[in-house]
Order: structure tokens, then sequence, then C-alpha cells
């Protein structure tokens, strides 16, 4: 090769590199919480997710409360803490539209309008309280359900909110039945996503790829009890074209992001 | 050399729940291998609850035809095979070349004594239900039987279900000589990291549970710890050849 032409393939490595949206984990928790019986009900510590996220070359992480008594503290500690790292973090903010019925719309309008959160995290089924809220701010909902099933139903109820399925429909794996019904709610549903996060039989991650498109797939990680670091590499071993990997590792959650911005 | 301590072969069931069939071939277990720098694999059965002798003799098949990318463990259910056990696995082990057992049930004296007799290590990995950890399962195993080594998969707990049998099995590694913790399909990594902190380079064995898992994956786990050359080397292979005493 001459060095006009390896120049000029370096010059094009370069335009591409610098056109890459920043990879973007949809899916970690921060603060602290009250139970003191497991991590997710001690401390998720920011500053923990950063060094990992920047190892990993993540620009930026979406972050919600742990498993709280009082969400409405904890959904202001996220805040404070997205203050504080304005470039790094996204808030958003987790309810429980059981426990806290009734209040849950003045907070969530709050917590959106005024503090700047840009999203809902739930993993106790949402009331229409919560869907008409949520509708009415026009944000994404990150959904971790007992069932995949019950997601399908609100899916299919309030087509306008797009709902991001969190770990591929099931935590760690537990229930690959879960992994494929989650594909197949979201090859049937069009505001429907999945999460990548702390999915272990990888197959199917790259199972949702094949069958449900790049476009629909957002990588998270759960951290800090998931390394970012190894769940990014779940996405990278998979080997995708670039247009593919970029999407799910950004450009997805960024569109969704900024169709409400 | 990097040894995968803990990878599948052939027909049975899987681990995974709900337990499905499962068909674990080898020329993928290879492939994927290679592609994560992997020299070679211990290989064991799937479950089998209905019997183990003829994926055992699969698994010697196997290791026979590729005698250097392979190490064959056998695979037993010490209840399900009471009274054959100790005939059987000495077949395999004198005969057939296996060089360790795994158990799929609790093993009591019948298994214990012959893994005694024939010096494998034993892999066990207890099917806990929702709260438990494997200290219950192993103190008295491992302190009855010091002479055999026992690798505990899965760093106590297969994809981290449960966050404090990572914690009990680690200070089973630190209590028991003769423990050693497999580091395959962790769901939480920091775990994985304590143990590395905590335990000397010797009592961690770089394990895959491939085809089921992803070796790429599980190499990039290790990886992650940052080890230092000869800490590395002995998780990735070294402590493991030591235990099946073959090289």
């Amino acid at each position: 090769m001459k060095r006009r032409e390896f120049l000029a393939l370096g010059a094009a490595a370069a335009r591409s590199a610098a056109a890459a949206p920043p990879v973007i984990d949809c899916h970690a928790h921060a603060g602290t919480a009250q139970g003191l019986q497991a991590p997710w009900t001690t401390f998720a510590d920011p500053e923990e997710i950063l060094r990992r996220a920047a190892e990993a070359g993540i620009a930026k992480t979406v972050i919600f409360p742990i498993s709280s008594d009082n969400f409405e503290h904890s959904n202001r500690e996220i805040a404070s803490i997205c203050a504080r790292y304005p470039n790094r973090f996204i808030g958003w903010a987790k309810h429980d539209p059981v426990k806290e019925k009734g209040r849950i719309r003045p907070m969530l309008l709050r917590e959106v309008r005024e503090m700047g959160l840009r999203g809902l995290k739930l993993h106790v089924h949402p009331t229409p309280e919560v869907l008409d809220t949520v509708a009415e701010l026009r944000i994404p909902i990150l959904y971790h359900p007992g069932r995949v099933a019950q997601l399908d139903e609100v899916a299919r109820d309030y087509p306008a909110i797009d709902f991001i399925l969190a770990h591929l429909g099931s935590d760690l794996s537990q229930n690959w039945r879960e992994h494929a019904a989650g594909i197949e709610t979201a090859r049937r549903r069009p505001n429907v996503y999945l999460d990548t996060g702390a999915v272990v039989l990888t197959r199917y991650i790259e199972r949702a790829v094949q069958e449900v498109g790049a476009e629909k797939i957002v990588f998270g990680s759960d951290e800090p009890e998931v390394d970012c670091r190894l769940e990014l590499y779940k996405i990278k071993v998979l080997g995708l074209p670039r247009e593919q990997e970029r999407m799910i590792l950004g450009g997805n959650i960024a569109r969704l992001l900024g169709k409400y911005a | 050399m990097t040894v995968d301590c803990h990878a599948l072969a052939g027909k049975g069931l899987t681990w995974a729940e709900p337990e499905a069939p499962a068909d674990y071939d080898v020329a993928a277990l290879l492939d994927r291998g290679a592609q994560a720098g992997i020299d070679r694999h211990a290989i064991m059965p799937a479950r089998n609850p209905e019997g183990y002798e003829a994926a055992n003799r699969e698994i010697a098949r196997l290791v026979e035809r590729y005698p250097k990318a392979l190490i064959g463990f056998a695979a037993h259910h010490p209840q399900m095979e009471a009274g054959r056990i100790r005939k059987t696995l000495s077949e395999e082990v004198r005969s057939m070349g296996l060089k360790g057992v795994r158990f799929d049930g609790h093993p009591g004296r019948e298994a214990m004594d012959a893994v005694l007799e024939l010096g494998i290590p034993v892999m066990y990995y207890p099917r806990l239900a929702s709260g438990q950890g494997p200290a219950r399962w192993y103190h008295m195993l491992a302190e009855a039987y010091r002479k055999v080594n026992f690798i505990l998969p899965h760093l106590g707990m297969y994809r981290s279900l449960t966050w404090w049998a990572h914690v009990e099995a680690i200070d089973l590694a630190k209590r028991h000589p003769n423990i050693y913790l497999d580091t395959s399909g962790i769901g939480s990594l920091k775990y994985l990291e304590m143990a590395a902190r905590e335990l000397p380079p010797e009592k961690l064995l770089f394990g895959t549970c491939a085809p089921e898992l992803d070796a790429r994956v599980e190499r990039e786990a290790v990886r992650l710890l940052k080890l230092d050359r000869e800490r590395e080397q002995k998780v990735l292979g070294g402590n493991f050849l030591r235990l099946v005493r073959t090289s």
C-alpha cells in the first residue's frame, strides 16, 4: 500500500470513529437505601460506576435508585448525583406503583419537569396512574417485570409509551424461556425494546439481534452489581456490523431519549 | 497454557432452568475455545439423571480423539447409582483414562471412598434451594476427606443468584486447604474480584461451563481481574493441571 493510500485510510477511519455515537449504558443503580440486607438495599456507589465505565469507554450511564423505602428521597439523591456529574450520568426516577398509590403523579411531574429526570424504572407492575402520567410526560419506562407477559399487556394498551424490557426478560438468565418471551414481545410490539444487562446466557443476546433487529436492542449493565466492562464485552464479542453495534451501544437509547427532549 | 477446568460435552439435560435437552458439541467447544485462547478443556457429561455410564464412555472416546485438547471427567449421581459407583468409576479412571469426577448429587461414603482410593479430584455443585449457601453441604465433606481435592463450580452459585453463596464459598476455600473454586458462570464479577483479592492464587481455577456459556466471555472475566502474570498462569491452568496431575 502506498503512503498516500495508507494516510487516506487512516483519515477515513478517524472520521468514522469521530462519528461514532457515545456509548451509553441504559441500566445502572446509584445511591443509598435503608434496608441494609443486600447490596441493592444498602448502597450503590456512583464513583465505582464511573471508574469502571471510564475503563470500558462508556461515555454516559443512566442511573436510578436501588430498592428503597422512600423513592421520593432516592430520586432526589439521583438528581443530586447527576448535578455533580452532568456529563456522565442521565438520571431516571424509580417508583413503586402499589406502595405509592395516589401520590405518583405529582412526584413524577416534579422529578421530570423540575429535577431533570428523563425516564422511569419500574419493578412493580405499572398502574393506570403511572402509565397515564408517563404518557403525559412522554418519557420511556425501563421495566423489570416478574413475567414478560405482564409487559406485553401494558405495551399493547399503551402504544405511545416506549418500554425497555430489563435483562432481556430474565435477570441473570434465571429462566431462559423468559428471554425467548422477551424476544417475541419485542418482535411483536413496536414500542418494546430489550436491555442486554445481566444476561448470562449470552446466546439470547445474539438471537435477539437476529430476530428483533439491532435497532431494538439497548446496551445495559445493571451496575454496580454487574460489571459494565464485561457486559460491554458481551456485545463486542458478537462481532456485529459496525452500524448495528453502534445502535445497540448508544444510538438507540440516545434516539429514545431524544424523542422526548 | 490456558486450561478450562469445566466444560460440557455430549447429550443430556441443561443446568439452566427450566431444564431442557442439551447436546453439547465438542467441535463448537474447541472452535470458540480457540477464539478465547484456551489450549485444553476438561470435558464432562451434561446432566444425565437416567444414568451416566454411556455418557462417560462418550467422554472417553472424545478424549481419545482429541488427546491434546481435552481432559476427561466422569459424572455420576451418588444416590441414583448407589451400589455401582465404585466399580464403574474405577473402570472409568483406570481403564478409560478419565481424570476426575463430577457428582450431581451429594456424595456419601460410597462415592467418597471410591474417589479417595482413586486419588482424583471431585467437582460438586450442590443444587441449592433459595436462600441456601454451599457451606452446609461442603464443610463435613472437606473435613472428612482431607486428602480429596474438591472443585466448587461457579464460585458457589451459578449466575450469582444468591450473592451470599459466593461469600460462603470464598470462606470455605479459606478454611479448607482442599476446596478450590471455579470461575465459570458468575453474574456478579465483584465476587470473583473478592475471591482473587482474599484467596491465595492457588485456590482459583479458570472454568467456562462452555458451550452452555461463551468461553470468550468467561476468559474476559478472568482478564478483568488484572492478576500479575504468575498469579494468572496459576488460575488459568497451573492449579488445575496440578490437581489432575497431568501436563
